[in-house]
């Protein structure tokens, strides 16, 4: 690498980060994409859970009928309630409150025979971790975003008509399109890339950048913990629990949720402890994206008995406040379904550009590798290869997830570790069927499959029993499904039109 | 990646960037948190929340500036800024 100036010198990195982590950013971006339905994915791939329009009380007090048939002495009773996004109303007992529990029949209060799958958290998951162990998984994705950020800022600084640019777009001109179409999708939506980049870094900003806790709290975890959680308000309410207790009624629940949504908002979960005695508390937690602050861990506590608020939600200071929002703006809890929409669409686009932006390494090299000597000649081909893998076999692998979920025998045992394995086989299966394969068929053949599982998800549901409403699932799964036909049947066209086709006399804009 | 050119001035400049930018991100980070006159949690966050742009910063410079040589210059600024963001410390060892 010598370049004499600046633009060149950042369009050599622009490249390279871009090339090397543009196919884990896609991977990425896709899962994350997916992940912002992944309650209703996870109501999509448990289909014994009716639709239900019973309230939140109703379906509580359901719970806690079932609870005290079943658990009686138990110390700790968890409920998940049904909530605009899910159906679901879940119970267990004991003191741990995520990992399921038992799903009930909101309308009968008896346990459901629901399918075991890895359910829509499977993308969230891996959008995170890429199915690695946690640490390792987490470190690589916070590499990844930080290549995101260097080869966007770098982008930027080489893209010399940025707002000229904006407006240009010409169509079925080989490798010019596919600059102007990775241009377009870049630009267009650059402000979302930044934040949703930047913001997921601030998620996990003190494993990934632990200085300031190294140097103000000598790297001491739980003391930091202490602090951001303002130790006092925590003791006051351990300290007062009386020592003996004497049987007691539960207080009616439904007042208690309606001082709890006027709080916090709609409510997600409940945990009653000691119930049925006279020190009984419950604690009430919100849905995350009541706001835009990411209130992960935040509730409200009150007296079982008399239904009093012992405590109220805390309240993050200004500089807490401040990261716990841009979390907020990652996960895009808030502003319901036309944010969530938004969200989903912009997820396609920067999809869109990390695709177009790795194709557009090989369209370049297609004709010049020869030039480039056996290293470049190989590079050229293991790219060609990862694209078709990564990009159109990943999206395979993603419908074939749900496909699997449908598919496999019910009564398997381990049967959500099975769908992870269906969705990582068929992965697999698209890097041998793309090296295997001319490149232009093995596109071709992919995306076609993708289109095709896509469009034909509807059909799933007249096997067995669906009892939810999936209408907007399935009509979007069909929509993906053509956006996806489009590219497959240009290739299919492709050919003729291509081969007469003569390098442009203008220099085409470069971006390496 | 001209086969011309050597490959290790390249090399040299990627873990600059990477390793000697993080150091660097690190230091400013700790430096930061030390001097911002604002009670600890609040400095904590403060420093911490754009360290991702210092670092985006500073591994575009290791790759903008005219040789690595340069490059790993830049990076040094991680040690007086560590002596800032550490001196509490440093001086319990020192005695």
């Amino acid at each position: 690498m010598k370049h004499k100036t600046l633009t060149q010198s950042m369009a050599w990195l622009h490249t390279w980060s871009g090339l090397i982590f543009g196919w884990l950013l896609f991977a990425i971006f896709l899962t994350g994409t997916l992940a912002v339905f992944d309650k209703e994915i996870d109501g999509w791939m448990r289909p014994e859970i009716p639709a239900t329009s019973l309230s939140q009380s109703a379906a509580a007090q359901q719970a806690l009928g079932y609870l005290a048939r079943q658990h009686p002495e138990a110390k700790t009773w968890n409920i998940g309630l049904p909530g605009e996004r899910s159906d679901t109303l879940t119970v267990s007992a004991g003191e741990q409150r995520r990992g399921g529990g038992t799903a009930l029949d909101p309308r009968t209060g008896e346990p459901l025979a629901v399918r075991e799958t890895a359910g829509g958290g499977f993308f969230f998951r891996f959008h995170f971790t890429l199915n690695l162990p946690r640490d390792l998984g987490i470190w690589t994705v916070g590499l990844a975003a930080m290549a995101m950020l260097v080869a966007l800022i770098s982008g930027i600084v080489i893209h010399k008509k940025f707002f000229k640019d904006f407006f240009t777009f010409r169509p079925a001109k080989g490798q010019r399109s596919w600059l102007d179409a990775h241009n377009a999708t870049a630009v267009l939506v650059l402000p979302f890339h930044l934040m949703i980049t930047y913001t997921g870094l601030v998620i996990f900003y003190l494993i990934y950048m632990p200085a300031a806790v190294d140097a103000l709290f000598d790297g001491d975890r739980d003391n930091l913990g202490r602090a951001l959680r303002g130790a006092p308000a925590e003791q006051q309410v351990r300290g007062e629990r009386p020592t003996r207790s004497e049987a007691a009624e539960l207080t009616a629940l439904e007042p208690l949720l309606a001082e709890a949504e006027r709080a916090m908002g709609p409510v997600s979960s409940l945990s009653i402890h000691n119930p049925g005695r006279s020190n009984a508390r419950i604690e009430a937690r919100p849905v995350l994206g009541n706001r835009i602050e990411l209130t992960k861990g935040q509730s409200m506590l009150f007296d079982g008995v008399s239904g009093e608020v012992l405590r109220q939600p805390a309240v993050s200071r200004p500089s807490l406040l401040t990261q716990k929002v841009m979390a907020g703006l990652h996960f895009a809890q808030f502003g319901g379904y036309s944010m969530r929409w938004l969200y989903f669409v912009c997820g396609l686009a920067s999809c869109a550009m990390l695709a177009t932006g790795v194709v557009l390494f090989t369209v370049k090299r297609r004709r010049r590798h020869d030039g480039e000597g056996a290293v470049g000649a190989l590079l050229y081909h293991i790219a060609e290869r990862l694209n078709v893998a990564v990009v159109a076999g990943l999206m395979v692998a993603c419908v074939a997830f749900l496909w699997a979920n449908r598919l496999l025998p019910v009564e398997l045992a381990q049967r959500g570790g099975w769908e992870v394995r269906v969705f990582f086989l068929v992965w697999l299966l698209s890097l041998g069927h793309a090296i295997i394969r001319p490149w232009r068929s093995a596109w071709r053949e992919q995306l076609g499959l993708a289109a095709a599982l896509c469009i034909s998800l509807p059909a799933l549901s007249l096997l067995g029993e669906s009892l939810g409403d999936y209408l907007y699932l399935e009509l979007t799964s069909v929509a993906l499904g053509l956006l996806l036909a489009w590219p497959c049947w240009k290739l299919y066209q492709a050919p003729k039109e291509r081969a007469p086709r003569r390098v442009g006399k203008q220099p085409v804009a470069q971006v390496n | 990646m001209k086969s011309k050119s050597p490959a290790w001035p390249t090399l040299s400049r990627i873990v600059a960037a990477l390793i000697g930018g993080y150091l660097f991100t690190y230091a400013f980070t700790a430096a930061l948190a030390r001097l911002l006159p604002m009670d600890k949690v609040d400095a904590l966050v403060v420093a911490s929340l754009p360290s991702f742009l210092i670092y985006t910063l500073a591994i575009l410079w290791a790759f903008a500036c005219r040789n690595a040589w340069r490059a790993w210059a830049g990076m040094a600024l991680a040690l007086p800024l560590a002596a800032i963001g550490f001196w509490p410390q440093w001086r319990e060892v020192l005695g």
